[in-house]
Order: C-alpha cells, then structure tokens, then sequence
C-alpha cells in the first residue's frame, strides 16, 4: 500500500512536472538555434549629408539622386538668401547586388563627371557576428571645366582625382546610427608645386530617428595636416531627411559647396564662423529596374 | 512496485515527447489587395511546434525574413509599418480543436489562441487543415489581419496601395521531435 501511495505520488509529480514543462518547452523550441540576424536601414538614403552613409541601393533598383546646393545664405534677400544660384548633381545609383553599387554622376560644380563603385563587404549582425558595417566607396572624378590660356602645358589625365573611403558605421538603437569616415584624395593636379597631391580627412557622421520618417543628420570632415598652409577648412553639415514613400528628401546646410568627394572632403573654403552657409537638398527616388531575385 | 509505477511513468513522459511535432522552415506569405497594386511577400523561415498529446500548437516568424520583390517595400514594411526592431517577431500560440489524430486525410480543423504583431496581441479563432504524413503533419491556413487591430498604422498618401486587410497564408509540414 505504502509502495502503491508513493508510485501515485511520483506518477502525480511526473505528470505535473511535465505539464508545465510542455508549456514552458514549447516557446522554448524558437530560442534554440537562433542564427544572427543582419541589422539595416541604419540611414534612409545613401548619403548621410554629403557623405556615403552605408546605405546602397538593393539589387536591381535604380536611384536617382538629384541635389542642390544653392547660394550663400548670407547674400540676403538681393539673392534670395541663395536661392537665386543653384549648384546642381545629378546621379544615378544601380544595384548589382544588395550590397553592391555602382554609379555615375555630373556635377554643375567643375563640370565634373563621375564614376563611383560602392561595396558593403561586412554586414552589422545582431546575435553575434559584427558590431559594425564596413563599406568601401571609390569614386573617379573627371573635371570638366577649360584649361586656361596660360601657356601651361595640360593633359587630359591632369583632369582625374579620385577619391578612396571606407565607412565604418553601427545602427546603435533603432533610433541611433553613427558613422566613421576616413577617406583618402588624390588629385593628378594640383594648382601649384606646394600644394600636396594626397590629402586624408576622418569624418564621422549620425543620424537620429525623430519618428518613422524624419530624423536629423549631421557629419563632419576633419582635414588631415598638409604640408603647406592653405584656404580650405573641415566640412560641417547639418540637415534633415523625410522621407515620403517612394522619395526621401534631404534638406540641409552646410558650409561646403560641391557634392562630390574631392570638393567636400578637401576643397571647401567656406567657415561657419563667417556665417558663409549654403542651403541644399539631395532628393532619392527610387525605381525597380531590375529582378530582385 | 514504486519502481515499476515510475518506470511507467518516465515512458508516458518519453511518449508525449514523442507526440511533439515541428519544423524551422514553415512558409507564411500574405497579399496586400488594392486596385492600384498588389504587393506580396513571403517568408520561409517560419518556426511552427505541435503538441498532440495537449493539442497546443505555436508559430513564430522573424518579421525580417519576410522578402518582397523590391528592395524599398521590404525597407518601408521594417523601418515604417512593423517596425521589425522593435518588434522583431510575429507569433501565435493557442490550440488545436477538431482533430482527431487517428484519423487519415484532411481535415478541418480551428485553432484558438493569441496572435502577436507589432508588440499588440489579439485573440483570433483561425482555421485550417490539418494532414497526418508519413513523417508527421501538414497544416495549412488561410486568415486575415487587420493592420488596425495591431496598431499598424497607414499613412493616407499610401492608402490605395496598401490594403487594410491583410491576407495571410501559412503552410507548415512538421515533423516528429
């Protein structure tokens, strides 16, 4: 009888141990082997202001980027605080695969045409797997303006720079994304014997998330030391992104004048200080060209 | 005796674990309907668990598995409609009625229970088939989701392209465990 109350008792025990085990155990199942997952969207467009953000274009989708950046603020209402001279690029992004761009692009800016390759080689993971993006930007930039009629021999390849960096960016909440720039510019030709061909600057860029579709950007561009003194000083930009659907706009202010690489990072003569600000814009929108698949 | 009565024990335990049936691979796809376009997405990393013994079932799905055939739909479903980061995953747990596992070929079956999207959770009553394979259970099924039931909220510029209703389709073919 004894022998009989105890089985009952362990047989009670058994089965209620595995009732509630069966509850817990269920939900269990999802939480073994959960792989990490790839982190996105860590910016709304591919350029955080003026600089590459991680973002690229998915594959087989076109995106046509067309910014301004007008005149000086500071001109007043004489120039419509700006608005009475624009500098215009026109780019087209291509997706080859989700993590690889290539595009071209002209700026009213020098005349300048571009070609530029973009590659996402490290993806942010979550659950393991790296804590940071890693992308590579190249860009070729051709200049387009006349040579001037100064005697001084020039060739075409004089007209080449281009422009090497790597972003190094981590989405750090949902609403969080900093980005690490150092780039590398180099110009065939520079305006005189003093003045370095290569030139480095270290960026760093965020953009913070307001709500689903508005954040505020910011990034700047330190200038490496040059061997000489000259006029150019770091790049400060300031803006916001809305996005609308099939477009994100970007409005912003910023010191510096020309959209590509080389001018930004490395030629932008304008100071905060000064009050010399232009108002601009970079407007995406995207199409499907492509298969996805 | 008390040995023989644990024993026992210890095998209806073993027995129920054998009555457990689940996969990794599930496919849920679900359709957006408006005249101005239909948008599709699918994902088949699905986790769905069955318990025959109590009739409980679960399902579980990364909202970041879901693909679209663009690139910036998959982009807006994460970042503006699901908010997949904050809500990463999709899950329904309830059970089964209507089955009568002896039973072969298909049958009609509900499942009761709580479906959780975008952190809201509302209980739905859905049904579906269910199928006993060689191997274990095929289930299907068909129902619709609100997006106002879970706080899914459609700006109105979008409003005819995005449908209110959501038609979800699932098909899970578990397997013993």
């Amino acid at each position: 009888m004894r022998g009989l109350m105890l089985g009952a008792l362990a047989l009670l025990c058994c089965a209620f141990t595995h009732a509630v085990y069966a509850q817990d155990d269920l939900m269990d199942f999802f939480d073994e082997g959960g792989a990490p997952s790839t982190v996105t969207s860590a910016f709304k467009a591919g350029r955080i202001i003026n600089v590459q953000s991680p973002e690229t274009s998915g594959k087989g989708e076109m995106n046509f980027i067309i910014a301004h950046r007008f005149g000086r603020i500071s001109d007043g209402w004489y120039a419509l605080f700006g608005l009475d001279n624009a500098q215009m690029r026109m780019g087209l992004d291509y997706g080859v695969t989700d993590q690889l761009q290539v595009g071209v692009a002209r700026s009213s800016f020098g005349k300048t045409l571009e070609a530029n390759v973009k590659w996402r080689f490290v993806e942010q993971q979550k659950g393991g797997g790296s804590p940071v993006s890693l992308t590579g930007y190249s860009v070729l930039m051709r200049d387009g303006m006349r040579f001037p009629a100064d005697g001084i021999v020039r060739k075409d390849v004089h007209r080449i720079s281009y422009v090497h960096q790597l972003v190094v960016s981590r989405k750090c909440s949902p609403e969080l994304s900093l980005a690490l720039v150092p780039s590398l510019v180099h110009r065939n030709l520079v305006d005189n014997a003093e003045m370095a061909n290569d030139v480095g600057t270290i960026g760093a860029g965020f953009r913070y998330k307001l709500n689903n579709r508005l954040s505020v950007n910011g990034e700047y561009h330190y200038l490496l030391p040059r061997p000489v003194e000259d006029d150019f000083v770091n790049s400060l930009s300031l803006g916001l992104d809305i996005e609308t659907g099939g477009h994100v706009f970007q409005l912003h202010v910023t010191n510096s004048r020309g959209m590509f690489e080389r001018a930004f990072l490395a030629e932008t003569t304008s100071r905060w200080q000064d009050g010399d600000l232009y108002f601009g814009f970079n407007i995406n929108r995207v199409f499907q060209v492509g298969d996805r698949r | 005796m008390k040995y023989i009565l644990l024993f026992v024990c210890c095998t209806v335990a073993t027995l129920a674990q054998a009555q457990r049936f689940a996969t990794r691979d599930a496919r849920i796809a679900f359709l957006s309907e408006t005249p101005v376009e239909d948008i599709r997405a699918e994902s088949t990393e699905a986790s769905a668990i069955m318990d025959l013994a109590n009739g409980q079932v679960a399902f579980q799905v990364p909202i970041l598995s879901f693909h679209f055939p663009k690139a910036l739909m998959e982009e807006h479903f994460n970042e503006n409609y699901m908010e997949s980061e904050r809500f990463p995953k999709a899950t329904f747990r309830g059970t089964v009625n209507g089955l009568d596992a002896a039973q072969s070929g298909v049958q009609n079956v509900t499942a009761k229970g709580t479906l959780e999207m975008h952190g809201v959770a509302v209980e739905r009553e859905v049904s579906g088939t269910m199928e006993q394979t060689a191997s274990g259970w095929v289930l299907d099924a068909r129902f619709d989701v609100p997006c106002a039931d879970h706080d899914i909220d459609i700006p109105k510029v979008v409003t005819e392209n995005i449908a209110e209703v959501i038609a979800v389709t699932l098909h899970a073919e578990l397997k013993a465990k």
